[in-house]
């Protein structure tokens, strides 16, 4: 059960915690003030539910929440492919947050269930801060798309962009059948993301924007052909992958991460690596 | 020479009474609803602490200062602290006293439950403002300074002021 539980907590963790990082990455570059101050503020969040998740890990396997999140090497890392990418434009930016944001509160609102009431009870206080996440991406949406049509017409592109590679957050964890056997994650991971590709078919097509989900069938090759190349090896067999699900978005779960990570990593972690267990 | 009253849990609520919210130091953890529970056997006092947001990081603050103030409780020996999400600690745990105390603050106590969708753009309840007390204000940004706070703007006496955010 502990591994099943480590391999899930490090899966969840490690999104908050890369993406939160990217999110960072805005303050002090933000367009305007209030989104400074609303990505700076967002990153805090997932930044300290990445802790929260670490602290139970930590529980687990030993060792503090600081050492999982900065102590580990780069194949050592879960998070799916799409939270390592680059922040990009305003564009990518508010499209991956709107995409990611969809997905987290899929995964939170199953793991509300989950057999571990530690997991469930943090679950539930997470999704309810998340809330205030996804009117913040929603609304952005919005706004963009009743705009101008330049803005709409990039908003597009970057949701096509993104779409594919955030399928990779429901790539299947390690130990992914005793997880779902002891009930630690409630849903597995192939009927969360056919709910999170319904969910989303449903807002973009209330937005008037394209189905995304319309495309993979028929476009998954384009798709992979754009976004893969930059693969680092890993050392580990990926795990199976769900159906319908382009092999360029996946590999994160099982510690393939991209050059973006990479560079990512050795920004995150360079504080920790020079003064390891400083405190101040 | 003071002279200890109640049981040794009394004593120790009294205590925690006193111990301020880092970030807001115009309220207690206990008017903030922050103290779940509290328990002392053979002089060893457990209390579980119940923080606001996830990512607060005033959260260790707040464990070190519980855990002096416990500790010097007559009758305590030690003391262990522990923070829990169960049940999540939402902003309706906030005392009537606490509330008051936010106002004064100059922080808006919050208002509702959650983030309620008041227009198409979105952005959480109302709130009165803390100053003249009007309910004209205006929601600028759902995130602020700290994970708890929210920005908002008076259109009655034209100052900008705060919110704990409903959660």
């Amino acid at each position: 059960v502990s591994k099943a539980l480590v391999s899930l907590l490090t899966a969840l963790g490690d999104d908050e915690l890369v993406l939160g990082h990217r999110h960072s990455e805005w303050t002090g570059y933000a367009p305007h003030m209030e989104e400074d101050v609303a990505f700076s503020s967002i990153a805090q969040d997932e930044i300290g539910h990445a802790a929260a998740y670490d602290s139970v890990a930590a529980g687990v396997v030993g060792g503090s929440r600081d050492e999982l999140a900065f102590g580990r090497d780069p194949g050592d890392y879960r998070n799916a492919i799409v939270c390592e990418r680059p922040n990009g434009d305003w564009a990518y930016t508010l499209a991956r947050h709107w995409l990611y944001d969809y997905a987290d509160d899929v995964r939170l609102e199953a793991l509300e269930e989950s057999s571990h009431p530690e997991l469930a009870s943090l679950a539930h206080k997470i999704r309810r801060e998340e809330r205030y996440h996804l009117i913040h991406a929603d609304t952005w949406v919005k706004r963009i798309v009743r705009g101008p049509v330049e803005g709409r017409t990039k908003l597009i592109d970057a949701v096509s962009e993104v779409y594919v590679e955030t399928l990779g957050i429901f790539e299947p964890i390690e130990e992914e059948a005793a997880a779902v056997a002891e009930g630690l994650l409630p849903v597995p991971s192939a009927e969360l993301l056919a709910r999170f590709v319904e969910r989303t078919a449903k807002a973009l097509d209330e937005l008037g924007l394209p189905t995304e989900a319309q495309r993979l069938s028929d476009e998954t090759a384009e798709f992979e052909a754009s976004s893969s190349g930059d693969l680092i090896a890993g050392d580990r067999a990926p795990v199976e992958l769900p159906a319908s699900t382009p092999s360029a978005a996946m590999g994160g779960r099982s510690g393939r991460h991209t050059d973006d990570f990479k560079e990512l990593w050795d920004v995150m972690t360079l504080t920790y690596r020079s003064h390891p267990g400083a405190s101040w | 020479m003071s002279v200890s009253v109640g049981t040794v849990e009394e004593r120790v609520w009294d205590a925690l009474a006193d111990v301020l919210d880092p970030e807001i130091p115009a309220v207690s953890v206990v008017d903030m609803g922050m103290i779940r529970e509290v328990s002392v056997e053979d002089g060893v006092a457990s209390v579980v602490v119940l923080p606001t947001f996830t990512g607060c990081p005033a959260v260790p603050m707040i464990e070190r200062d519980v855990a002096a103030a416990v500790r010097s409780v007559e009758g305590v020996s030690d003391v262990r602290v522990r923070t829990s999400f169960d049940p999540p600690w939402t902003d309706d745990r906030i005392t009537e006293d606490g509330r008051r105390k936010l106002k004064e603050f100059g922080l808006a106590p919050p208002t509702g439950k959650g983030p309620v969708l008041i227009t198409e753009i979105g952005l959480p309840a109302v709130a009165r403002c803390p100053f003249c007390g009007s309910a004209n204000t205006r929601a600028e940004n759902p995130f602020g300074p700290t994970p708890c706070r929210a920005l908002y703007y008076c259109q009655a006496c034209r100052n900008p002021f705060e919110q704990f955010k409903p959660v």
